[in-house]
């Protein structure tokens, strides 16, 4: 009996912690490529889940097709905000784009107050309640689809980096800004580019893990705060170590919360930031070199 | 022929008809502070709560007001901690200088904002249950919600006599309110033989409960009770519990059942049981007026927060109307405590700590509505 209940604590880890992954490796490639630290991460999160809400409940299309066109709109509006809020001050000091970053998620938390009302919703799928019994463990539908989507997402992202043209430019613009450019790589467009992925990313992950929960526009401070943990363990710009990283999150969270104390659960996430930083700063899992 | 008197006569006259009608339009509003948690995590309650105290407001204002003058709403946010609520009483008292205030929405702000009114202003406490609000209160104090040990005593009866538990796991809210439930309930369920399987505390913030859920379902127990202020992490708890393969009985807490809990947890809540003051298919004439007005300024439905709110202007309109003075707090305070109350939610006392003595209703959610139950 306390062996089934501790493989259902790595189970609930193990969902969470893709739900994590997939948060953070759109913030680890914002950081590798465009060297941002974006705090309005969370808030593509946030918008993601929104817009698929809206999707469904007003134009009735159903949540698998809502998913898309949400993530699609979303890195939309992700162009339009490195271009207005980034891309003038990419010449400044790292920490005047951070506060620049800072400043866009206040304002997309509070814009989406204002727009879409205080009051919670639920975003409905068919997958959210139903559960799978796997032996004498239960998951829902919903979490499965978190980390089937999240491990293909994490494969196909680093596939394209390695593979792709445009991958490797994005590799070449994170190792060497100049060097790049000297090459002949429009860097403002691979920065673009990179941008609307990774906001399309944050928002695919606020779509398939907004339903497991009750939406309120303050879930973008959540998913962020989440995702920078990840990121710090992993180590900034690295995809594997996002992976690593959020996987590993979400099990010492289950576990700690389940056999220490609840209180814990929360506190596991920045105790782990803390010593990761003194211990290992460059990340548990980053293979180091070009990175900071 | 105009003589001079005529002139006297009719020019007095015209002074005081303008200054009569000059004082009937320059008498000014009532104003009430509502201190309620307006952003973070207990905003939609709130919002719901507010809008309870505004639709009274514009029903009463309708019939010509208290006293001749219009009662005034001034919002306040506290955010739903203590210290904000503590720093919004004491802007309302001192630098708005405000008649009345209505606020203590959660227990915690409650129990810290009292000290800010003490002897001061008439302070009315709305939905925080934490006895120690009235038992250490003040002459000016008043707390409409039934305490947590009056629902539990109600409720752990239903419990006892008619749902056939043996045994109840608790999932808590980690604060004042929480502990206290759960130390209630042992007592009380523990006196009619069901075992307390165990629980888990949960934080103000937390939006997943996977973790905590999984050791309450390993624990077997018959029922589940779920104590949850706030909707929106209410709604996330039943659902997660029925996500988790749980098959029992789910227990919502005492007076946390609204209609939009109801929207968001789906399946989860159909034919749970809770307790309230306030049941949407009531016949009582002044609910059903509140209703309507509340129907045609929000949309929101009416919930029982709403009616906490609502009932609070009520009732001060009431004793100010009986005292004759808005800011002379001793008699308002004797006005409210002297005599019975015909309000929306029933007719209702104050007892001397200023305690109200409501009338406590089950109520079971069937086919996705709050209903009356036996």
């Amino acid at each position: 009996m306390e062996i089934v209940v501790f493989a259902q604590q790595v189970v609930n880890g193990l969902a969470n912690g893709m739900g994590y992954v997939l948060i953070a490796v759109g913030l680890t490639l914002v950081f590798g490529v465009l060297r941002i630290v974006n705090f309005a991460h969370g808030e593509f999160y946030m918008l993601g889940a929104y817009f698929t809400y809206y999707v469904t409940s007003l134009a009735g299309i159903d949540y698998l097709g809502a998913l898309v066109i949400a993530t699609v709109a979303v890195a939309a509006i992700g162009v339009f905000a490195n271009q207005f809020f980034f891309r003038p001050l990419r010449k400044e000091h790292e920490f005047t784009i951070l506060l620049s970053s800072l400043g866009l998620a206040l304002l997309m938390a509070n814009g989406a107050e204002y727009l879409f009302g205080a009051d919670p919703k639920y975003v409905n799928t068919r997958y959210a309640d139903e559960t799978v019994d796997i032996g004498p463990l239960v998951v829902t539908q919903q979490r499965l689809l978190v980390i089937a989507v999240a491990l293909v997402m994490i494969a196909g992202t680093y596939w394209f980096i390695r593979f792709t043209r445009m991958g490797k430019m994005m590799q070449a613009t994170a190792q060497n800004p100049e060097g790049a450019a000297l090459t002949g790589i429009n860097t403002g467009f691979v920065h673009a580019y990179t941008f609307a992925f990774a906001c399309g990313l944050a928002a695919l992950s606020g779509a398939l893990v907004g339903p497991t929960a009750m939406l309120t526009h303050t879930v973008g401070d959540w998913a962020v705060l989440k995702g920078f943990i990840v990121v710090v363990m992993g180590g900034l710009g690295s995809i594997t170590g996002a992976l690593f990283g959020g996987v590993l999150l979400g099990i010492a969270e289950s576990l700690g919360g389940g056999y220490i104390s609840l209180g814990f659960k929360e506190a596991i996430g920045y105790a782990i930031i803390i010593l990761v930083l003194l211990w290992r700063p460059q990340g548990l899992f980053s293979v180091g070199s070009g990175r900071r | 022929m105009i003589t001079r008197r005529t002139l006297a006569l009719t020019a007095a006259a015209i002074a005081l008809g303008a200054a009569g009608s000059a004082l009937a339009q320059d008498k000014p509003p009532i104003r009430i502070a509502a201190i309620g948690p307006l952003s973070g995590a207990g905003a939609f309650d709130g919002q719901l709560a507010i809008e309870g105290m505004q639709a009274m407001a514009a029903v009463i204002n309708a019939k010509g007001g208290v006293l001749g003058r219009k009662i005034e709403l001034i919002t306040y946010d506290d955010k739903g901690v203590p210290e904000e609520g503590v720093s919004a009483a004491k802007r309302a008292l001192e630098q708005d200088k405000v008649d009345l205030i209505v606020g203590g929405w959660f227990s915690a702000v409650a129990l810290a904002q009292k000290e800010v009114t003490r002897d001061k202003i008439i302070n009315i406490m709305t939905s925080s249950q934490h006895p120690k609000v009235t038992d250490e209160g003040h002459k000016y104090l008043f707390r409409l919600n039934a305490t947590s040990t009056m629902m539990s005593d109600r409720y752990a009866k239903f419990i006892c006599d008619k749902m056939k538990v043996k045994s109840v796991s608790f999932i808590t809210i980690n604060d004042d309110y929480g502990r206290l439930e759960v130390d209630n309930y042992k007592k009380l369920l523990g006196a009619c033989n069901i075992e307390v399987k165990g629980n888990e505390f949960y934080n103000r913030n937390d939006t997943d409960f996977t973790t905590a859920l999984t050791k309450l379902r390993s624990q077997n127990a018959d029922a589940i009770y779920v104590s949850a202020i706030n909707t929106s992490q209410g709604a996330t708890i039943y659902r997660q519990i029925r996500q988790s393969g749980y098959k029992g009985t789910i227990i919502a807490s005492a007076g946390n059942m609204n209609p939009k809990l109801v929207e968001l947890s789906g399946p989860a809540l159909e034919g749970v049981y809770s307790v309230s003051l306030f049941a949407p298919d009531t016949t009582n004439a002044s609910a059903k007026a509140w209703m309507a007005q509340y129907g045609k300024m929000f949309k929101n439905e009416p919930s029982f927060i709403g009616s906490l709110g609502a009932q609070s202007v009520e009732v001060l309109a009431g004793a100010i109307e009986k005292a004759g003075d808005a800011r002379n707090y001793d008699k308002i305070a004797a006005a409210l405590k002297g005599q019975k109350w015909n309000t929306l939610l029933g007719e209702i006392t104050f007892d001397t700590k200023g305690q109200a003595l409501q009338n406590i209703y089950l109520v079971q959610v069937k086919d996705k509505k709050i209903v009356t139950a036996n």
